[in-house]
């Protein structure tokens, strides 16, 4: 038991600002607003860029939820998934934005519903 | 009584903050914009408010403070990128956002993440956003400075992507407060802390050295399988001499303060030793992302085949004359 009580304490050492009174529910929670604001931004804009950056939007609220679960759990896996996810941003960044100049150049407008045709 | 208000206030929040979601975004009535970020910002005021005293009653009496600033600066900057009819102010916007949230990165103690995530995506990759928004977006003329592209006046169908969206965030939020008390309190971070200090000898030997608990000749002693020599168990920390072929083990109580290692020291270990072929997957995603953007914007120039030919007579005139 005393084994398991160091390992805690230096754990401990290692997250120095033991977070008082805010809950792992708190940064939840806006991450999740985060999200959600994400999601309406992608419904609801006509924009292709701005569709585009509302995903980052999302990506940043999951990588929130992430580091805050990492917190949680006094690990770092968290943050090695944040980083992958970071990694998998800037790959879905570079794609998107290619595929926007590329249909800007065929139509001269950002505006989603000039590719009605598109429908699936 | 918790049990009863609780859910109510997050629906309010969640009814209130869609209302002004849903008049907030773009449209051609400029007036009930305004009220509804005024709504949208009461309904963050109310989550505040609720969060705050869900702290309070945590049984601590002071609330880690620094967390509401950073958390209405996100949640304001990001419903403000989301309505804002200008792309441009859209992506600064989503910088704020950015840094907001990395202030709470830095409240979760994951301070290098907080500077990587402003260098890279603050740094890079909004700034990319921002050269395709130059790009791609026509210059308004001077005649017509205030106008916006219809594309970005007006949303499409904004009642029910807001009310699908709330209703997602009441479901996630009801299922966070009633199922984050049944978590376990994490009480066992295992043995992870140790095992990353046992596999950093050198570190180890460089904090014992700094503290001045090393004499000249003496290093850390190794373990078989090249592993610091400590004992978590009994808390000794082994030091052998290298010119006497001696070793002299170190209690607890002479361990230096800093003996524990860092955010960055657990981050590197766990990517390079937890995940090293998760790094090799992110590269191959990376090289083929450039590549595919390379070949989906590469404009293709149509040349008539007579000028094609010419071209190639011109280029072969040159090169056969930088020989000669």
């Amino acid at each position: 038991m005393d084994h398991l009580l160091h390992s805690t304490q230096l754990a401990q050492l290692a997250f120095p600002e033991a977070v008082p009174a805010i809950t792992l529910a708190h940064y939840l929670f806006v991450s999740a607003a985060m999200f959600v604001m994400g999601l309406i931004g992608f419904l609801t804009r006509k924009n292709m860029i701005i569709m585009f950056l509302c995903t980052e939007l999302m990506f940043q609220a999951a990588g929130l939820a992430l580091i805050a679960f990492g917190r949680h759990h006094l690990g770092a896996d968290g943050q090695t998934f944040v980083i992958f996810v970071l990694c998998v941003a800037a790959a879905e960044a570079a794609m998107a934005l290619a595929l926007v100049v590329l249909l800007f150049r065929h139509k001269e407008t950002l505006s989603a519903q000039a590719w009605k045709e598109l429908n699936g | 009584m918790d049990t009863i208000i609780s859910p109510i206030a997050l629906y309010l929040i969640c009814v209130l903050g869609a209302l002004g979601v849903a008049a907030a975004l773009p449209r051609r009535n400029k007036s009930l914009e305004i009220t509804g970020g005024l709504v949208f910002a009461s309904a963050v005021g109310l989550a505040v408010l609720v969060l705050g005293l869900k702290a309070t009653d945590s049984g601590q009496p002071l609330p880690n403070y620094f967390f509401y600033p950073f958390a209405i600066l996100a949640l304001g900057a990001s419903v403000r990128m989301i309505t804002h009819p200008r792309p441009v102010y859209s992506a600064l916007y989503f910088i704020l956002t950015i840094i907001a949230s990395c202030g709470m990165y830095l409240l979760l103690s994951a301070e290098f993440m907080a500077f990587a995530l402003v260098i890279i995506y603050a740094g890079a990759i909004l700034i990319t956003y921002l050269f395709v928004i130059m790009l791609a977006t026509q210059a308004p003329s001077s005649a017509s400075a205030q106008f916006i592209d219809e594309t970005d006046a007006v949303a499409r169908e904004p009642v029910i992507s807001c009310v699908i969206g709330f209703a997602l965030l009441a479901i996630l939020t009801t299922a966070m407060f009633r199922g984050v008390s049944d978590l376990p309190a994490a009480s066992h971070p295992e043995l992870a802390q140790d095992s990353v200090l046992l596999n950093l000898p050198a570190k180890v030997e460089r904090i014992l050295d700094r503290a001045g608990q090393l004499e000249a000749g003496e290093r850390l002693a190794r373990n078989e399988d090249g592993t610091a020599a400590i004992d978590i168990a009994a808390r000794t920390i082994t030091i052998e001499n290298t010119d006497l072929h001696t070793t002299r083990t170190l209690q607890s109580d002479q361990w230096p303060d800093k003996l524990a290692a860092g955010n960055l020291d657990r981050l590197g270990y766990n990517l390079m030793h937890d995940h090293p072929m998760t790094i090799e997957i992110a590269g191959i995603i990376l090289l083929m992302a450039m590549l595919g953007a390379v070949v989906l914007a590469r404009k293709h120039i149509e040349l008539e085949e007579d000028l094609k030919a010419a071209q190639a007579r011109k280029l072969g005139d040159s090169m056969s004359g930088g020989n000669a």
